[in-house]
């Protein structure tokens, strides 16, 4: 079964700029992260490969700024693919080096000209800390 | 086929062997059902040759582009009371399909406004799924192009005619490289009996039109053999490509084929008037 085009649209689109970037599908699975994120995460997503959304949490954190884990409901993929509507966080990811990344998250569900809800993408932005 | 340009039209004593229509093919099914590709300035051929043969006429456009609809105020069918004509085209979040389409044939474009044909007319907007016509089950999907934009496919018992006129499937991408899950179009070409495809640009001309929505030879042929196509043909030839430009263009796509591992006598340039059956009857390869 291939990919709606939205999804493929997006992954060219974040294979195409240095801006980490994160996408899944509308049952939260994580289809694709390009390697500007992969370099934020230290893990290619060749070989991280596709996982549930909530793996990808346990594996790489995020944390808020005390160090807790975030709940996965709040956080903003999660928001956009449960609730479809954008959001936004200020969190700290976990790579798997061990090195830890405060960043910016911003999330967005993605609809198509069909109207059909076709998954989510989610931007990083590091402040540098 | 009743036109194999892209763009706009482009008659001329250059283009006579290729032709200067735009986009439209006629598909007639085994039960006679008559399917139209695209309204481009090639269906008003269509329309005189029809002369009232098919009273149902089954009109699916890819797109909204003028090159793909421009034919549409010229089309006899159009302008005789007994005739039903049903148009499938995209759906679009910003108008219905029928308000879209009315731009065009209403002032102070069209001397004719759409409520004065004569014909039956109805407008559908086509599912990216599936349904049937006649004898043929019909797919469509989104493909990669400048606005909201489909490809068909059209299966017949087991031939199958793949129709992507405007495609730009290696925008951002690596044909050759992606899953095929990831690639635009995919499903729908995928071991068709004849994909019929755009490749409006040569190599050298892509990197001055890339996100155009048009594919380059090499993304055409990659596309072919990733879907694993068994007869292609190269489409929406570009309106600056005289006759013999494209014969040695259409030399090239073969030698680039070949490379492939495609079987040269597979692989052509659509020209206009060009007629092929496919199926249980169809004739030996070029």
């Amino acid at each position: 079964m291939g990919q709606p085009l939205e999804l493929i649209l997006a992954r060219n689109l974040m294979s195409s700029i240095s801006t980490p970037s994160v996408l899944v599908d509308t049952d939260g699975v994580l289809l694709f992260y390009n390697d500007a994120a992969a370099a934020m995460l230290g893990q290619r997503f060749e070989e991280a490969g596709r996982m549930p959304w909530q793996e990808w949490g346990e594996r790489f954190g995020p944390f808020d700024e005390e160090g807790a884990a975030i709940p996965f409901d709040d956080l903003p993929l999660t928001i956009a693919l449960r609730e479809g509507r954008p959001a936004h966080h200020h969190v700290t990811i976990s790579a798997q080096t061990g090195d830890r990344h405060a960043v910016e998250v911003s999330a967005m569900p993605l609809v198509s000209a069909q109207g059909g809800f076709r998954g989510a993408i989610a931007f990083f932005w590091s402040d540098g800390t | 086929m009743w036109g194999a340009r892209g763009s706009v039209p482009s008659p001329g004593p250059e283009t006579t062997r290729y032709g200067g229509n735009t986009s439209c093919l006629q598909v007639t099914l085994e039960d006679g059902t008559v399917i139209v590709l695209d309204a481009g300035t090639g269906i008003r051929n269509l329309g005189l040759a029809l002369a009232g043969a098919a009273p149902r006429i089954h009109l699916l456009l890819t797109h909204l582009h003028l090159d793909h609809i421009q034919g549409l105020m010229f089309f006899a069918p159009a302008f005789r009371p007994r005739t039903e004509i049903v148009v499938w085209g995209p759906r679009s979040p910003e108008a219905s399909l029928q308000d879209r389409i009315a731009r065009y044939i209403s002032a102070p474009l069209s001397p004719v406004e759409m409520r004065e044909l004569p014909c039956e007319v109805s407008f559908l907007e086509a599912p990216t799924t599936e349904w049937e016509i006649g004898s043929a089950h019909i797919e469509a999907a989104s493909v990669t192009h400048r606005g909201p934009t489909l490809g068909y496919r059209i299966t017949e018992g087991d031939t199958s005619l793949c129709y992507i006129p405007d495609h730009e499937p290696g925008l951002g991408a690596d044909l050759s490289e992606l899953a095929p899950e990831w690639i635009s179009g995919y499903e729908l070409g995928c071991r068709a009996s004849l994909l019929v495809h755009d490749c409006q640009y040569s190599d050298r001309e892509y990197p001055e039109h890339i996100g155009w929505g048009h594919s380059r030879l090499e993304d055409s042929l990659t596309f072919a053999r990733r879907v694993e196509a068994q007869r292609v043909l190269l489409f929406h030839h570009d309106p600056l490509h005289t006759d013999d430009w494209l014969d040695s263009f259409a030399g090239t796509a073969s030698e680039r084929w070949a490379a492939l591992g495609g079987d040269p006598a597979r692989l052509e340039l659509a020209v206009e008037r060009r007629e092929i059956r496919l199926g249980a009857a169809e004739p030996a390869p070029l």
